[in-house]
């Protein structure tokens, strides 16, 4: 969305006084009376007094994070506060892919979060691949935001190419201890027959919010193939939306959540399936602990002409104590006649039956309910269909057990 | 002194009592066989020996070498040396059945002081015991027991007693889904655990496991009580007559 665009919007103001006044645009978040944040409220987003975060050469990162994987292969593109810093980017991203900082770019999301990023938002990043053999890409978006409550908003666009073939690992993370706001704005464009896979990873601080809206496209023959986790963060939200945008697309959209503490985590996506013969799979799992909240959000949208559309989701979650709380709302709207559509949901507690049977063998009730966990997790995991990419996500699952005591929380 | 002490049990399930008195005495290497008609509590007694919730011991005692059984978590109580191969054993999807037995084991060996094994250990040790059983290999990647067969899931518990080399094995019906050949392979692998310093409850409807596995006694559970105690001919006995004589008089 170029600014021009945005004129008529509440934010419009704000993108007036950017770099001026210090959080003009937190009163017109989203609020619980609109049904898609009913059950996420921005309360504390809007009661914190941000700052716009530095431009990110006068930030002092020098390494990475902890915990954020190397993968060998893979180009890496760092950001700092949401613009990209090539210094601690890799040089070389192989033939076929062109990174580009350009003039913050149309997003075709109306979501009130996007269009504050379209106000807020400094140089996008394009990721355009083309051709075969390509390298996938680790995008590593690092939130520092010094001694005072900071927001950015990180705008990416990837294209991909007819028939080309990408996968990109997204690490969002943070510098410890820091009160930060990422609110990251991603534009996916799939031509026919190319494939993307993306594999997503929200490990932010526990004090840091993020608020990410994605928009996919997927023409004719096209392929998405996607992991969403999330391990984290005082509030989090991932937004995904697919648009099918020629017959024979498909998109498998999967994900998991483990959360603790006073940790937030919502997943809402959108399958929008206009056009015929196109397929979207969905399967989410979650844990929750201590008094995190959960919400699972899908909506599968089939309009009439989309005959033959083939949609399943699935959501299912785990109560590790009594305080937490998970909503779960799928909403089906469907127009066509000829279609395949199923989704389910289920919450409970772990297994009685299965802690007792682990337990029988000796396997300490800590240890026990830990396998669960990890095994209820391992199950969306295991959608990955990249082995190394799998392995790494089980194992930041297995840290994140490891982190706690999940025995201490007794149903 | 008794491996396993059974005195005056008893126990109920949702208010209703299954076990009325059960007193049983198990020597070690000895060979004990429990038979009985449908829900006359073989299994229920089975379950409050490893420890299930939802039982309520009402009163009695449960003795292993002595110590109090019935005031220990089920996993002291598998790591004290009591083994339950479950008539129907639990599916637990996303945990491959290596991992399971992987942290099975090393939980028993730290509680005997001994060190862990590392995974080229492991991985020798579950291929010779797999090859033992007839079971392929591969079958340790699956998640444990789920989308085994009847016989395989009752070929795993096996393998699961063999590497944990209990002290007490309890076996609800581990014969009920195997083929022939099987029972012949499984029992064979029970036989060859058979050592002096531990004991078998074998819980069965047909005689034709205990001619592999061949009992020193033979209970009949009836009515939540042992009805009858007697040597394996009592088997033979029981396949011939049914149970009818012991219903009418333990009613
Ligand atoms: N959770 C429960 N709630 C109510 N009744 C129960 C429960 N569990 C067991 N029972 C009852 O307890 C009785 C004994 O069951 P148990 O499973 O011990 O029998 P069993 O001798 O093992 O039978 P089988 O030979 O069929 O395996 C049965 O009448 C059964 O219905
Ligand atoms: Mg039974």
């Amino acid at each position: 969305m170029k600014p021009s665009e945005i004129i008529d919007h509440p934010f419009a103001g704000a993108y007036a006084k950017r770099l001026g006044v210090k959080t003009p645009w937190q009163g017109h978040l989203p609020g619980p009376k609109m049904e898609a944040w009913r059950f996420t409220p921005l309360r504390t987003l809007a009661n914190t007094p941000f700052v716009p975060a530095s431009a990110s050469a006068e930030v002092d990162v020098t390494e990475l994070p902890r915990g954020v994987p190397l993968i060998a292969g893979a180009a890496r593109l760092v950001l700092v506060n949401g613009a990209y810093r090539e210094d601690l980017s890799d040089a070389d991203f192989g033939p076929g892919v062109t990174i580009s900082t350009a003039e913050a770019f149309a997003s075709s999301s109306r979501s009130p979060l996007a269009l504050l990023n379209a106000a807020y938002a400094s140089a996008g990043v394009s990721i355009d691949a083309a051709g075969p053999g390509l390298r996938p890409i680790h995008l590593v978006s690092i939130g520092a935001a010094g001694a005072e409550p900071a927001a950015f908003h990180p705008r990416l666009r990837i294209t991909v190419a007819p028939g080309a073939s990408l996968t990109i690992i997204e690490s969002h993370v943070g510098l410890p201890g820091q009160t930060y706001f990422s609110n990251p704005v991603t534009e996916i464009a799939l031509a026919e027959n190319a494939n993307l896979r993306r594999y997503v990873s929200v490990a932010e601080d526990s004090e840091a919010f993020h608020l990410a809206t994605a928009t996919i496209s997927i023409a004719a023959g096209g392929s998405l193939e996607a992991f969403h986790l999330g391990l984290g963060g005082a509030l989090v939200r991932q937004d995904i939306t697919v648009r099918f945008a020629g017959r024979g697309a498909a998109a498998r959209l999967n994900g998991a959540y483990a959360l603790s503490g006073r940790s937030h985590h919502d997943f809402t996506t959108v399958m929008d399936h206009n056009v015929p013969d196109c397929r979207s799979s969905q399967v989410f799992k979650g844990v929750a602990d201590g008094d995190s909240h959960g919400v699972f959000q899908g909506r599968i949208h089939v309009a009439r002409d989309a005959q033959k559309t083939d949609a399943r989701q699935l959501h299912k979650a785990l109560f590790l104590s009594r305080g937490p709380e998970i909503d779960c709302k799928p909403e089906l709207e469907i127009y066509a006649d000829d279609v395949q559509c199923a989704h389910g949901a289920a919450t409970g507690e772990i297994d009685h039956d299965q802690l007792f049977y682990l337990m029988s063998r000796g396997i300490d009730p800590a240890t026990a309910r830990s396998l669960l966990v990890e095994g209820f997790l391992t199950e969306a995991v295991d959608e990955i269909s990249v082995p190394e990419v799998q392995a790494l996500f089980r194992d930041a699952i297995g840290a994140w057990l490891k982190s706690r005591d999940i025995a201490r929380a007794r149903p | 002194m008794a491996l396993l002490e059974i005195k005056n049990l008893h126990a109920s399930v949702a208010g209703k009592e299954i076990l009325k008195g059960i007193t049983l005495s198990v020597e070690p290497g000895a060979v004990h066989a429990i038979m009985g008609p449908n829900g006359t509590g073989k299994s229920t007694l089975s379950n409050v020996i490893a420890g299930r919730e939802g039982y309520d011991v009402t009163q009695g005692e449960v003795l292993l070498d002595g110590k109090n059984v019935l005031a220990m978590s089920p996993d002291e109580r598998a790591r004290a040396g009591i083994f339950l191969a479950f008539q129907y054993p639990v599916e637990i999807p996303g945990v491959t059945t290596s991992a399971f037995l992987k942290t099975a084991l090393n939980a028993k060996r730290r509680a005997e002081g001994k060190t862990e094994v590392d995974a080229m250990e492991f991985l020798k040790l579950v291929k010779a015991k797999t090859a033992a059983l007839g079971m392929p290999y591969d079958m340790i990647k699956r998640a444990l027991n789920v989308g085994f067969s009847g016989g395989e899931k009752k070929r795993a518990e096996v393998l699961q007693m063999t590497l944990l080399e209990p002290r007490l094995a309890i076996l609800d019906e581990t014969d009920s889904g195997l083929d022939i050949d099987a029972l012949k392979v499984v029992s064979d692998g029970v036989n060859a655990l058979r050592a002096p310093d531990r004991a078998f409850l074998v819980i069965t409807h047909y005689q034709r496991l205990l001619d592999y596995i061949v009992p020193d006694h033979v209970h009949v559970l009836a009515h939540g009580r042992i009805a009858a105690s007697g040597g394996k001919d009592l088997a033979l006995e029981l396949e011939a007559e049914g149970y009818a004589k012991y219903l009418d008089t333990a009613a």
